[in-house]
């Protein structure tokens, strides 16, 4: 039994649909700008991948609004696409339509800016419990959509989307669900955030008067990942179902892994990389070589990109320099607990057009990253597999593999 | 501040809250269960109301609230000046 992909729907700082978010990624626009949703002169990283004409008016109700953090409004934005395109769905009981999302801080939004009333001795927001809750978007999703089957949310930083989509292809494995709405959404460029991962040394600092080039995987000078926001979203069926009710097949989603480096919460580690993508090629029962393509997790870091090439290379062999690899963070930012949703989305955009986006400002490596990342310039290959690499804090390590549909 | 100035802004927030109401419809005597105001709707009114008001609605008086008129009296008795809208 194959899994497929049948619906795709996505809101980022380059795009706030697929057609936007891709157009923008094969032509190398990136989305990385000065912090506009908040005054950001304190902060040493004053850059981030915001969604500038985000406007939750546009297809929510006021109610709504006042009752959803802007992660569930993100998410809920990217799913209407998703079911949209995945068409009718109303042959599955509604008790079998499951929903796996992940998100990395949930609300953090609300928590912040009711945690600051609190402090100033000012009542709270009734709504402030499920806006923040991590499973607030996936339980909105499933509200505005009937989807009354499990609804799961996973939180596993900046890999929850990776797990989410795991778990969704998980749930229809097992028998536990007909169609499964999964993907990943975050929205947490806030004060606190920002402050947070700087008292860490995570963040790019030293691009804020040049934000176009702080989000540079693999490249010399590269000195932090560029916080970003936005939600993709997967909707997920049985093949043969998908088939019977005509839908279009996007790609199968073959195989996933999971695998925890169980040593230090926040550094990476080679060893759990390498077998979260070991774990994900051998359920999907494939051998390495069949690898055509990584969208690799690759957030900007200096550590962090090293260390996800050296893992390429020694799980690849000679064939990781015949591996297509981008990075979809130059373009967007690290999207945290959706990155892994967006580079999804970009990893099956890429088996459908043959073009692999380029990871962007990217004109001279890091010596110690030597493969081939599309630098600057989109690719053109045929790419029948493709790997979607997501490594978080908490050593928590995932990966998904992606092939091109049955009859292509 | 009159009490037209109050009702008229309960009427606003409650007409956000509610689907298929026309506001011109909402006076005193409205009850909030023939609006279709459930619980969260009327606890999240009353939040809306003591922020834009400056009153504070005490939990032995709310829970015999039951239509428009009730909270604008309640705000007529008790605010203080209006506060200006957050940021």
């Amino acid at each position: 039994m194959r899994i497929v992909v049948t619906g795709m729907g996505v809101i980022s700082p380059i795009g706030s649909s697929v057609d936007q978010f891709w157009n923008s990624a094969v032509t190398g626009q990136g989305g990385i700008r000065q912090i506009a949703c908040f005054d950001a002169s304190g902060h040493r990283s004053r850059i981030a991948g915001e969604i500038p004409d985000f406007d939750p008016k546009s297809f929510l109700s006021g109610k709504q609004i006042e009752q959803t953090d802007r992660f569930t409004q993100l998410a809920l934005h990217a799913a209407k696409e998703a079911l949209n395109d995945a068409g009718d769905l109303s042959g599955y009981p509604a008790r079998r339509l499951a929903v796996s999302l992940g998100s990395g801080m949930g609300g953090f939004s609300t928590f912040e800016s009711s945690a600051i009333r609190k402090l100033q001795n000012k009542s709270v927001p009734p709504f402030t419990v499920p806006r923040t809750m991590a499973n607030s978007a996936a339980a909105w999703i499933a509200a505005q959509h009937g989807l009354k089957g499990a609804n799961l949310t996973c939180s596993t930083a900046c890999s929850s989307a990776a797990n989410a989509i795991g778990m969704a292809l998980d749930l229809l494995r097992a028998g536990r669900a007909d169609a499964v709405v999964t993907g990943g959404a975050e929205a947490c460029v806030l004060p606190l955030t920002i402050a947070g991962f700087e008292a860490l040394h995570a963040l790019s600092t030293g691009f804020n008067d040049d934000p176009a080039h702080a989000s540079r995987p693999f490249a010399t000078g590269r000195d932090g990942f560029v916080m970003g926001e936005g939600a993709g979203i997967l909707v997920l069926e049985k093949e043969q179902e998908a088939v019977r009710r005509g839908a279009k097949i996007y790609a199968v989603i073959a195989g996933y892994g999971g695998a925890c480096d169980a040593a230090h919460i926040v550094a990476p580690d080679i060893d759990g990389q390498i077998a979260a993508m070991q774990a994900a090629i051998e359920d999907a029962q494939i051998t390495p070589n069949a690898v055509d393509y990584i969208n690799a997790h690759a957030t900007s870091t200096p550590l962090g990109d090293v260390i996800e090439t050296r893992a390429i290379k020694q799980l690849f062999g000679d064939h990781a320099h015949k591996l297509a690899i981008n990075a979809t963070k130059s373009l967007v930012g690290h999207t945290i607990g959706a990155s892994a949703a967006l580079g999804s989305i970009a990893t099956i955009m890429t088996l459908n057009t043959g073009v692999i986006h380029p990871t962007i400002n990217l004109t001279a490596a890091d010596p110690e990253c030597d493969l081939n990342y599309a630098p600057n310039t989109a690719l053109h290959k045929t790419v029948r597999t493709g790997l979607c690499n997501a490594f978080g804090f908490g050593g928590n390590n995932a990966t998904l593999v992606f092939t091109t549909p049955p009859d292509s | 501040m009159s009490t037209d100035h109050i009702e008229e802004k309960i009427i606003a927030f409650i007409a956000s809250k509610v689907e298929n109401v026309d506001p011109a419809t909402i006076d005193k005597s409205s009850d909030f269960e023939t609006l279709g105001l459930d619980s969260m709707d009327r606890v999240q009114l009353l939040f809306d109301a003591e922020e834009t008001f400056g009153v504070t609605f005490e939990d032995e008086e709310v829970k015999n609230f039951s239509c428009v008129g009730d909270i604008v009296d309640y705000i007529s008795k008790n605010h203080s000046a209006e506060q200006p809208p957050e940021a």
